[in-house]
């Protein structure tokens, strides 16, 4: 276990943001946290990163106490936080010498190591140029294999692609298996992207108002939810009669738009024969009918009850900085 | 009719932020204002009195006593009666403005119709005082003549000892070179911090295995070779403009020191108001009410002896006052350690002090694992 977390609490004014957590994260893995805004996904981060003290509770990173031994942690980590931190003014290369130096390298170790990096994530040649006319994903990208320049076990990102266009997204999750596997360095993220955690992860932790509700690898976090395959179907008007029909069978209607809606079929292939006898009988005809597998919005939804979309988000992060400031 | 509904509640929402921010329209619409009319009003226009004037007499006749009594008449001077050795290290040590010298025979030479010549040594390195103290000295004097019957009995000898020749400017130079300090040691210190507390640049800093203190101190150290960089700038365009360094190159390695001093006080001051302020807005106010008055009441454009009495302990308690005044004393007047010790001891005392609460008050805030 490189990161071994145990009964962390955070409160802030009396709020508790992190309610006593436990979880341990292997050496290699892609670890992620996924719940909506404001579940307590950045201030876990800020506490294994050292930027916060816990309530109560610790944890261990590569076999150093959080609290007891925050400098050998902090040698150990990078943070990629939500925001971009580099400096606009300096170049990709001088960002990367001030982040290297901070570490205690020296100039030019550092220098040696920054080609590699750049070309990790195709910034090589733009090396040169001053960070403000990068692009949002380009950024990114740099802030990925900064935190990378001292060679740290563990890296740290919060909300890697928020605020980015889908295709940038998609580079994004390469780079970070890549960094995963060439640098062999554990990932820890935090994401309210269902997609993300699916796609990137080797095992995903569901977390929301500070509690973990389940923790696995997403295949197996939707295996337990068990054979509840999902009908989407779209019917002619009238379907009132139809849907509340299959609810009194006991069928769960998961969302309606009109008449398109999402059932919980347990067993696809008797549900599917229910759903056509009952259309017959009716006299409703199915205009369209397709049968998924779960995926980890299905899962978020069976713990929480809403989806991960649900809540108002942004705000929250505007009154984490005004707590920050306020301490 | 919708356009108008719109700009209502554009407006009700403005105002509504407004009123709910105390602190911020009182000090805007209120106290900002009157503080400036009450500034300007009353220290740049007013007189200049209370000067302190060195008497050096070697007549003690009853025309020489009645002279003295006329000059001691009203607000302008304050006159000391003392030995011309005296008198002359009051002068050095800015103890008085000017040394007036009543020769042996003062009475006797006027009583039998003769005239006589007063001699006004002065300290013109500021120009407004000098001049409000001869131009008071003259007038009296011819006054004096006139009772006397012959227009011109009484002649003033002016002769310049420290200052020959300095002009507005040169009084206004080492004012505006240290208030480049102190407006840029606000924005080297406190605004830097906050802009990185906001965008997240300090965070970089806190999960590095650097020191905190290094943090501190390398912020700190930054903000004030900032400050100094723009204050040495301020000097060489002064003196680009004729202004004089009568000191020299050793003048100007003590200026650079003065100014080196005093940004530590005021980056440290303005790092301990920024880890208290959440809104750029309320650093303004902070500059409004706290860094201009310290500007405006520091002598560095008009003579504090020109600012009503309840407004001078005020200026005695601003640091800036010692800056200015210390950064002007070795301008115009030379290196004279007299008179430069207490301005060096207090901007000192006050850069440990604002340091060491900027520090600390920026380490608490940086929380986290220590």
């Amino acid at each position: 276990m490189i990161i071994e977390v145990e009964k962390l609490r955070k409160e802030f004014n009396g709020i508790v943001a992190v309610d006593g957590i436990s979880f341990g994260v292997e050496r290699g893995e892609i670890f992620g946290f996924l719940g909506p805004n404001g579940a307590g996904k950045t201030t876990t981060i800020n506490i294994l990163t050292t930027l916060l003290l816990p309530t109560s509770g610790t944890a261990r990173i590569a076999g150093y106490d959080l609290l007891r031994q925050p400098a050998e942690v902090r040698r150990r980590i990078g943070l990629v936080p939500q925001e971009v931190v580099l400096e606009g003014d300096l170049t990709a290369r001088e960002n990367l010498v001030f982040h290297g130096m901070l570490y205690g390298l020296s100039r030019s170790q550092v220098e040696r190591r920054i080609p590699e990096l750049l070309e990790l994530v195709e910034l090589a040649e733009r090396a040169d140029s001053k960070v403000k006319t990068f692009s949002g994903g380009m950024k990114r990208r740099l802030e990925l294999v900064k935190v990378l320049i001292h060679d740290p076990e563990v890296i740290f990102l919060d909300e890697p692609t928020v605020g980015l266009d889908p295709q940038t997204r998609r580079r994004i999750w390469e780079y970070i298996r890549l960094l995963n596997t060439e640098r062999e360095v554990t990932v820890f993220l935090t994401t309210h992207y269902m997609e993300e955690a699916e796609q990137l992860c080797d095992r995903v932790c569901i977390i929301d108002h500070g509690r973990i509700l389940d923790m696995g690898h997403p295949e197996e976090l939707k295996r337990r939810l068990g054979e509840r395959d999902i009908v989407e179907v779209e019917l002619s008007e009238p379907c009132g009669g139809f849907l509340s029909r299959l609810e009194s069978m006991g069928y769960r209607i998961k969302s309606v738009r009109g008449c398109r809606a999402s059932i919980v079929a347990g067993r696809r292939e008797k549900a599917l024969a229910e759903l056509f006898r009952l259309a017959g009988e009716l006299g409703v005809s199915i205009t369209s009918i397709s049968v998924r597998a779960p995926t980890l919005e299905d899962v978020f939804i069976h713990y929480t009850g809403r989806g991960i979309r649900d809540e108002a988000g942004g705000d929250s992060r505007m009154r984490q900085i005004a707590r920050r400031l306020k301490h | 009719m919708r356009f108008l509904r719109e700009v209502y509640v554009v407006f009700w929402k403005e105002m509504l932020v407004w009123v709910n921010n105390p602190m911020l329209p009182v000090v805007r619409a209120l106290v900002f204002p009157m503080m400036w009319i009450v500034i300007f009003g009353s220290a740049f226009g007013g007189e200049v009195n209370h000067i302190p004037v060195a008497v050096v007499s070697e007549d003690t006749g009853e025309l020489a006593l009645s002279y003295l009594s006329m000059l001691s008449t009203g607000r302008t001077l304050e006159l000391r009666y003392t030995s011309p050795t005296e008198a002359e290290r009051l002068l050095k040590t800015r103890g008085v403005y000017g040394v007036l010298y009543i020769p042996p025979g003062f009475t006797d030479e006027l009583r039998s119709g003769g005239r006589v010549r007063v001699s006004l040594s002065t300290d013109e390195s500021t120009p407004q005082i000098a001049e409000a103290m001869s131009a008071h000295i003259l007038r009296v004097s011819r006054t004096f003549s006139a009772a006397l019957g012959t227009g011109d009995a009484v002649e003033v000898v002016r002769n310049p000892v420290y200052g020959r020749g300095v002009k507005y400017l040169d009084y206004l130079a080492p004012g505006v070179v240290m208030m480049t300090i102190l407006f840029s040691s606000i924005f080297s210190g406190g605004l830097n911090l906050i802009l990185d507390r906001e965008f997240g640049t300090l965070k970089m800093l806190m999960v590095s295995p650097v020191s905190r203190d290094a943090i501190i101190l390398g912020k700190i150290f930054a903000g004030v070779a900032q400050s100094i960089a723009s204050g040495a700038v301020a000097l060489l365009v002064a003196m680009l403009m004729g202004v004089h360094l009568k000191s020299g190159a050793a003048g100007f390695g003590l200026v650079i020191l003065l100014m080196f001093i005093s940004g530590f006080g005021f980056i440290g001051m303005s790092t301990a108001f920024a880890t208290r302020i959440t809104q750029l807005e309320q650093l303004m106010v902070v500059m409004q009410v706290i860094i201009m008055p310290m500007w405006f009441l520091s002598g560095g454009l008009y003579p504090l002896e020109s600012m009503p009495d309840w407004m001078r302990p005020l200026a005695i308690v601003n640091p800036m006052t010692y800056a200015t005044d210390a950064a002007r004393e070795i301008m115009i007047r030379g290196i004279i350690w007299q008179t430069l010790a207490v301005d060096f001891a207090v901007i000192s005392a006050f850069a440990v002090t604002m340091f060491l609460i900027g520090s600390y008050s920026f380490k608490k805030t940086l929380g986290g694992v220590k």
